[in-house]
């Protein structure tokens, strides 16, 4: 595609998870029209001399000034949650993007602390899964900081047996990795659940 | 902390503290014939379930009709399992294409998303190697699988023929998380199969070489009966079992050996000490003590005539025989089934018939020792009177036990022998040990007579 190599196309994901097309059922790659216009954004920055971090890095810069959307973004319209996976493990967030996927979620992903803020100040993600080894270690400050915000659940996940840690930190659930397709939706289902309650409680309130 | 799956034997999964690791990468390594396929399915059938079904991956090296033929004969095999998804074989080999490695990832990917199993087997893991065009390849191939396999929550089973020197310097050895290996030994003109642990991240297992066995029941581990030494405290009775000879009672002391203690009966071919055997056995089954003969000579009805002689019956029932032929056995596994014996019964008293047997089907004299060390001190714990029949060759004058230091793990040692009175040859019985209790080595006469052992005066030796 655009002449990109396959193999380049997948190494730009893995690396920097900013153009991350959907799987066919067949596990084939499908970019949407966006996506090829913010490949064709990254490849014209190469072809003029800037390495390929660098022409995400602007990619980026672009997005957050209004232009190329940096994030995929289903139809509009579209109601189903959102959940954002903050994780850097690829082969991880790609296995629970899958699991979400098919269980009707939007999903969107996050490889490092950084982006993980950026997507999630802009979409205001419904469930935010955060792998608290990020960006080492910076899991457990995401959580507190988006926990204080009060808008998203917060599932905390980790290799690790730190459920108390991630608790008192605000999550509202933990999960210890490598995470069980079953229990993944199930636990974001319940969440989802909460703060649907959540919401109305507090609309009711509002409302009062 | 590492969760665990049952490998299908409560004995294996005890050497394994547990049983393989719970999402974690098990490498089976064996030389063919060695059982590393049966050993895979009996872990398969053992934990597949609905929601976590098995996946079963044959590639190139045998085909998978062959694989679940011979699978379809154990008793864990379980054809409803395959019917409902729970185990699912599938032949991986055409998939090794043009591409080779990269092809088996994608469908390895394609896998943990559609099938979403809780186990996956590669069955054999070999053939891989020779489709990377070199150590690099191979390397960065077992990563890229690795990390895919510990990003889902699947547990990994790979099999490979390696012999155990092999898997040290194979490749799959540093990424596995628990290494088995499986070998046939060869004890002089036996066979032997021995199962060890090479590696199990993150826990202890029990070490060393277990012998185990192929049938239709599947893979049967004994692990090797080497406890350490028990220091914690336990009730030392201070009940006396009776011997079942009264004289000999009275001679002791006390009235009898100490609970749970282990004796020693030492002497020459017919000098009765299977009926010292006999007294002790029957003499619990009167007080309603439980028994167990175990021998490796006589069988059910020799043994059943003998008794008879003296006015016994094995059909007492508190009375169990354990025959076993020494031909092809292993000491490991004869224990275990004494000590299921032991369990069914709740034993008191145990006769071994002979040590020396036991001996012989023992690999080599170290391990014997240990092997006794263990069942004594187990014994002991429990409360079970152990007594161990040992023959040697001198009908007179016995200078030296060669029993390779068990008299030294005995608490009682008995010998009985020949001694010449006058023109006369007569039995005589001389008490060599008695721990934390009194006694005279003095030779005392003896007797069979129809009411069986007759204990006598102490003899005047003249040398």
């Amino acid at each position: 595609m655009l002449d990109i190599p396959a193999s380049t196309l997948r190494a730009w994901e893995e690396r920097y998870s900013m153009i991350t097309p959907v799987r066919s059922e067949g596990s084939q790659r499908l970019y949407s029209r966006r996506q090829v216009e913010k490949l064709r954004f990254v490849k014209a920055q190469i072809d003029s001399g800037a390495s390929a971090a660098d022409a995400h890095r602007l990619l980026a810069e672009e997005a957050r000034a209004g232009g190329v959307p940096a994030v995929l973004e289903g139809p509009p319209g579209d109601r189903r949650p959102l959940v954002l996976i903050a994780e850097k493990d690829t082969y991880a967030s790609d296995l629970a993007e899958y699991f979400l996927r098919t269980d009707g979620y939007q999903v969107a992903i996050a490889v490092d602390a950084t982006q993980a803020k950026l997507q999630f100040d802009e979409r205001s993600p419904d469930v935010v899964i955060i792998d608290l080894l990020i960006s080492g270690g910076a899991g457990f400050r995401l959580v507190s900081e988006f926990a204080q915000k009060g808008t998203s659940q917060i599932l905390a996940v980790a290799a690790i047996d730190a459920a108390e840690e991630a608790l008192r930190a605000g999550a509202a659930a933990f999960m210890r990795k490598p995470l069980e397709s079953l229990q993944l939706v199930s636990t974001v289902r319940d969440l989802l659940g909460t703060s649907a309650i959540v919401r109305s409680k507090r609309n009711q309130t509002a409302e009062l | 902390m590492n969760d665990r799956l049952s490998s299908g034997n409560s004995r294996l999964d005890e050497i394994l503290s547990g049983g393989l690791l719970k999402n974690g990468i098990n490498l089976i390594v064996g030389v063919p014939g060695s059982g590393k396929t049966i050993l895979s399915q009996q872990f398969t059938f053992a934990n597949a379930t609905k929601e976590h079904p098995a996946l079963y991956l044959s590639t190139l090296s045998e085909p998978l009709d062959k694989i679940l033929r011979y699978g379809q004969g154990f008793k864990f095999f379980d054809a409803t399992a395959i019917r409902d998804g729970r185990v699912i074989y599938e032949d991986i080999g055409p998939v090794l294409g043009e591409d080779g490695l990269d092809d088996v990832l994608v469908a390895i990917d394609g896998y943990l998303k559609h099938v979403r199993p809780g186990i996956v087997v590669v069955d054999s893991f070999r053939v891989f190697q020779a489709f990377a065009t070199d150590v690099t390849h191979f390397r960065r191939f077992l990563y890229a699988l690795t990390r895919r396999l510990t990003a889902s929550a699947t547990t990994s089973v790979w099999n490979a023929p390696y012999t155990r020197t092999q898997a040290l310097e194979a490749a799959e050895f540093a990424v596995a998380d628990g290494i088995i290996a499986l070998d046939i030994k060869q004890i002089g003109e036996r066979e032997m199969r021995v199962l060890q642990v090479l590696k199990l991240r993150g826990s202890s297992y029990k070490s060393g070489e277990h012998a185990y066995r192929i049938s239709e029941d599947g893979f049967r581990v004994f692990p090797r009966l080497a406890d350490s030494l028990d220091d914690s405290p336990y009730q030392l009775s201070d009940v006396h079992t009776a011997t079942g000879i009264a004289a000999f009672d009275e001679l002791l002391g006390n009235g009898g050996y100490w609970a749970g203690a282990t004796t020693l009966i030492v002497g020459p071919s017919g000098i009765g000490k299977t009926l010292m055997g006999l007294h002790f056995i029957f003499r619990g089954a009167s007080l309603n003590e439980p028994g167990i003969i175990a021998t490796f000579q006589e069988n059910q009805a020799q043994l059943e005539r003998v008794a008879h002689s003296f006015g016994w019956s094995l059909e007492d029932p508190n009375v169990h025989v354990l025959h076993r032929s020494v031909v092809a056995m292993n000491i490991d596994e004869w224990v275990y089934e004494l000590l299921d014996v032991v369990d069914q019964t709740g034993a008191k008293r145990i006769v071994v018939d002979s040590l020396v047997d036991l001996q012989s089907a023992a690999a080599d004299p170290v391990r014997f020792k240990e092997w006794m060390f263990s069942l004594a001190q187990r014994c002991t714990r429990a409360g079970i009177g152990l007594m161990m029949i040992m023959e040697v060759t001198e009908l007179f004058q016995l200078r030296q036990i060669s029993e390779e230091g068990i008299s030294h793990l005995a608490d009682n040692v008995v010998l009985l022998q020949y001694v010449q009175e006058g023109p006369e040859l007569v039995r005589a019985l001389t008490i060599l040990k008695t721990r934390a209790m009194r006694h005279r080595p003095v030779v005392h006469r003896f007797e069979i007579t129809d009411k069986g052992f007759e204990l006598g005066d102490a003899l005047a030796v003249s040398r």
